[in-house]
């Protein structure tokens, strides 16, 4: 029996960003003081409602929410373990941008433009983790896309607008082929719930050619969002967003929303038997690996950090892909768990370059030499996430590494654990020379005679507090969550519980 | 069905008032006429829903001498469209600054256009439909004229193809009546045959409806003629009058032709729909001027219906029937909101060219968000009206790996509206050279271009009540 509770509570999450975001929009720009108290408003609410949700569904509750729309697919709401893997990691590191964006635009311009759309772009991708069915996904992904552009193209300069019609062409495109895969299957199969095993078993024998077209439509269409190999052109263009944007959104919410709807399409609407049946998966397989080492050589090419930072993502995003293609356990809980590392790796990585930019106008890798002397909290927080990244233990990139490594021998699949290796001396080769210009090569100029900056009084304050707590903190998370993975409340452990459900025989 | 002659007659009465009486404040008038003529349709509607299709034959004659009016759930929620449509466009009238010049020519004729629109949904004989769309047309013409010197060369263009159509639409309701002998459309579906005389005329009929309807290629006055006009003549005339004719259509060729002619006539009423999608699409990704991008997208747009138009009467698929109208209304809804919006930022900055949108999220924010908003749901991005219609249409396209390229079709011209309409928006968001603040000027007139735009989103929210009207329809 559903109570009330269980009813609203998807509603209420989407709702507690979505409702600060539109408030914000009316606002003018000189109400700094209201628009933060929106904005941490939704930011507490959503946290609050979200770790009640995650209570809920550890002890097995169903939430669920559904308003009729199309004929024969409603739209759902729902919190299911993987919703809550995403949801989760939204949430938190939505806290952490909406400070660090605070700090950012101190001052400037569009702030309510920017700050209302910020909402909605949270709202979308909480939105397309709660979905319940394809069309429900297919819903938020679309406003995900639309809500984005505004920030990219948030400085209004002419490359921001050739950046931003680059990312909606790619995006667009890309929905327009998921919308086509979606329908397509509508039209085979109907819309049933997203359900673990997948729906479509029954209907295989018979549209053999039709599920194989969806899959590769709709693979295609989140591949771009996902910044697949050969679709990922718009997320290193994107970096011309400011640094918030390039954090939150293109290190998590965007790209990941992307893979996460690969993971659903594999496990809740194909399902593994039926994926087996049409062999779709090896593809994917081969994509993602070529996407993995074809962007950490993209990186190593590049000389400005935050475009070197984007194609690490590129890579990194799709060993989730890789491991979800793979469709065994063990592959999908280092899958899963990724998910949630990546993000908080590259979210620190990404405030980091934020803060080497504002601080003290750093953007090339040439420039970072002696950084640790003068930004040294800051560059502590970026080796955190940069040798985590390489996979460096405790720290939490070690530990998804770890279960796509043993998922790969696992699935009988040896050729991939090169893959990986490769990619993670490339990663090495592509971090390790920042971290030795900044801890050990000689700055340029002495740090007392750079124009921007004079000697902090504390090692506290070598740039403004909101920019460097959330760095700080979410490089903490991604040392805690890997030191803490045995626990039973780290990402690990909801992944195990995800796959759990998922592989139930 | 007295609901429905209601919303008809309060708008030509209320014309009759305006012109003899000719009251100081004219849109005050117009305004309540609007109101009291959509309360009716909305009545309309609801009867329709409760008891449904009704019909009407004045005088009290039979059926082949008598004027019929039907009152069926499409034209009912046609009627609805159109009052709705026309209450915020004459609100708009009354509220924009910039229209001040044309107002007191602009309401009688707009009154005009309306009770004519209605008249026209109503009827269901081809004789009565040819007086409405005269009407009609002579209305257009005059409200196109209202925008002074510059315009009357495209007004004359369009008078004279509009007159031209008439002369061909009449010549084959003539071949018909000969071979006949009844106009009525529920008479005439009972005795067509597939012959040489029946399909020659049906064909010239068609032409005429299409040179009206400016379905593609007969499409070239469109432009000139709805990007001259004052912004809100180019709102009804883009939203409303271009749909008059493809309702005719509609029924000519699913109720009066026999299937052996319907069925070709369908691929290639749908090819032509295709050509529209991909000519119109490309068009309004060329323009440098915003009102005629607008324009052309009312030429792609219209592809759609003509598609669905064509794929239903080609696969025989009542189902469609739904999609085809929901088009029409969402692109009725969505295409006002654009021409009002664009139509308040060209009047704002005096320039017609799109690079004059610089800088509009900081001046004239709600236009553009209208004009985005709208364009969403013309690309048919979920969940808008929009949407849903290109969801409708394409489901049956799916089915079948020989319908794929149909699919692809629609693909492309999703890709090609989201170009144009994202040309406009993101010129918006770039920067300006001129420091400018937002101008409470002209802000009650902007809300009103916003006010469609979030219609045809609430649309989806509805999808289902609209779902089960269309298919009490079919049914």
């Amino acid at each position: 029996m559903m109570t009330d509770i269980q009813t609203i509570l998807p509603v209420a999450i989407v709702l507690s960003s979505l409702i600060p975001g539109l408030l914000i929009f009316s606002l003018k720009e000189s109400q700094h003081r209201l628009r933060i108290t929106l904005n941490l408003a939704g930011v507490f609410s959503k946290l609050l409602l979200v770790g009640w949700m995650l209570h809920g569904v550890s002890q097995g509750q169903q939430f669920s929410f559904s308003i009729t729309f199309l004929p024969g697919a409603d739209l759902i709401l729902q919190g299911d373990a993987l919703s809550l893997q995403f949801v989760a990691l939204s949430s938190v590191l939505w806290l952490a941008t909406t400070i660090y964006a605070i700090g950012y635009l101190e001052g400037s311009a569009f702030r309510s433009r920017f700050f209302g759309y910020f909402s909605l772009c949270v709202s979308a991708t909480v939105g397309l983790a709660l979905a319940g069915n394809l069309v429900t996904f297919l819903v938020f992904y679309e406003l995900l896309t639309l809500a984005t552009f505004p920030l990219v193209v948030h400085r209004g300069t002419d490359a921001a607008i050739r950046a931003g019609k680059v990312y909606l062409a790619y995006t667009v495109s890309g929905g327009v082929l998921v919308l086509m895969g979606v329908a397509l299957l509508h039209a085979l199969a109907g819309t049933p719930d997203f359900i673990p095993g997948g729906y479509l078993s029954p209907v295989v024998d018979q549209h053999q050619a039709g599920l194989t077209l969806a899959f590769v439509l709709m693979v295609l269409g989140l591949g771009v969002k996902a910044a697949l190999l050969p679709v990922h052109g718009w997320l290193p263009q994107a970096m011309v967003a400011p640094a918030p944007v390039s954090a939150l959104l293109h290190a998590v919410a965007v790209v990941k929303a992307g893979a996460f709807g690969i993971i659903r399409l594999v496990y809740d609407v194909y399902g593994i038997e039926t994926l087996s049946i049409l062999q779709l998966t090896q593809g994917l397989m081969i994509l993602a690996a070529a996407t993995i080492i074809y962007g950490s050589i993209r990186a190593l090419q590049q000389t400005e950090i935050k475009k070197r930072l984007a194609y690490s993502t590129v890579s990194q995003v799709s060993y989730i892909t890789l491991g979800v293609a793979m469709l065994g356990p063990i592959a999908a809980i280092g899958a899963l768990v990724h998910l949630v590392h990546q993000g908080l790796m590259k979210i620190t990585l990404f405030f980091c370059a934020g803060n080497f930019a504002e601080t003290l106008n750093i953007h090339h890798i040439r420039e970072m030499n002696g950084l640790g002397q003068r930004m040294p909290l800051t560059m502590a927080a970026f080796t955190v996430g940069a040798l985590g990244m390489i996979g460096v233990p405790p720290i939490a990139g070690f530990i998804s590494k770890w279960y796509l490594g043993l998922g790969a021998l696992e699935t009988g699949q040896p050729w991939i654990l090169w893959v990986f290796v490769g990619s993670g001396l490339l990663n090495a080769a592509y971090f390790l020379p920042l971290l030795y210009r900044g801890w050990f090569a000689k700055p340029a100029v002495e740090w007392a005679a750079h124009p921007q900056a004079r000697r902090p009084a504390s090692v506290w304050n070598e740039t403004h507090w909101m920019l460097l707590w959330p760095t700080l903190f979410t490089a903490l998370l991604a040392i805690v969550t890997g030191i803490l993975a045995g626990s039973d409340f780290s990402p690990l452990a909801w992944a195990q519980l995800i796959v759990a459900r998922e592989f139930a025989p | 069905m007295n609901a429905a002659l209601v919303s008809m007659v309060v708008p030509f009465f209320a014309a009759m008032l305006v012109l003899m009486w000719r009251p100081r404040q004219q849109s005050w008038l117009v305004i309540v006429a609007s109101i009291v003529s959509l309360l009716a349709a909305v009545m309309a509607l609801l009867s329709v829903i409760d008891s449904g299709p009704q019909s009407l034959n004045l005088g009290g004659w039979e059926s082949p001498l008598a004027i019929r009016f039907q009152l069926m759930p499409v034209n009912a929620l046609l009627i609805v469209t159109t009052a709705v449509i026309h209450l915020i466009v004459v609100c708009f009238a009354a509220s924009s600054h910039h229209c001040q010049p044309i107002k007191q020519a602009f309401w009688p004729l707009a009154l005009l256009l309306h009770g004519s629109l209605v008249a026209l949904w109503l009827s269901m004989d081809l004789f009565n439909w040819y007086v409405t769309l005269e009407l009609l047309g002579l209305a257009a013409v005059a409200l196109v004229t209202l925008a002074g010197q510059k315009a009357l060369r495209a007004a004359l263009d369009y008078l004279l193809l509009s007159l031209f159509a008439s002369l061909t639409y009449l010549l084959g309701v003539v071949m018909l009546y000969g071979q006949y002998g009844t106009l009525d459309i529920a008479l005439l579906a009972t005795l067509t045959e597939a012959d040489r005389v029946t399909q020659t005329a049906l064909l010239l009929i068609s032409a005429g409806l299409m040179l009206k309807a400016a379905l593609w290629p007969l499409h070239l006055w469109l432009p000139a003629a709805h990007s001259s006009a004052p912004t809100p003549v180019s709102a009804l005339l883009s939203a409303l009058v271009v749909k008059a004719p493809l309702f005719i259509l509609w029924l000519l060729w699913s109720r009066v032709a026999p299937s052996e002619l319907a069925v070709p006539m369908g691929f290639w009423l749908a090819l032509l729909g295709g050509g529209a999608l991909l000519i119109g699409g490309w068009s309004a990704c060329r323009t440098p001027h915003l009102k005629t991008l607008v324009a052309y997208s009312t030429v792609a747009q219209l592809g759609y219906g003509l598609l669905a138009l064509g794929l239903l009467l080609h696969w025989q698929l009542n189902d469609l029937q739904a999609a085809l109208w929901l088009f029409v209304v969402a692109h009725a809804m969505a295409k006002t909101s654009m021409f009002l919006a664009a139509g308040e930022i060209q009047a704002a900055t005096g320039k017609k060219r799109l690079n004059s949108l610089r800088g509009m999220t900081l001046t004239m924010p709600v236009a553009l968000f209208a004009f985005a908003v709208a364009g969403g749901s013309l690309i048919g991005l979920p969940p808008s009206g929009g949407f849903i219609a290109k969801w409708l249409l394409i489901q049956p396209m799916l089915i079948e790996p020989a319908y794929w390229p149909w699919a692809l079709l629609v693909i492309i011209a999703t890709l090609l509206s989201a170009a144009y309409v994202f040309r406009v928006v993101s010129q918006g968001f770039r920067q300006s050279s001129v420091s400018a603040t937002a101008s409470e000027h002209g802000k009650s007139a902007q809300w009103l271009a916003l006010l469609p735009a979030i219609l045809v989103w609430l649309m989806a929210l509805f999808s289902e009540p609209l779902l089960q009207l269309m298919d009490v329809f079919s049914a």
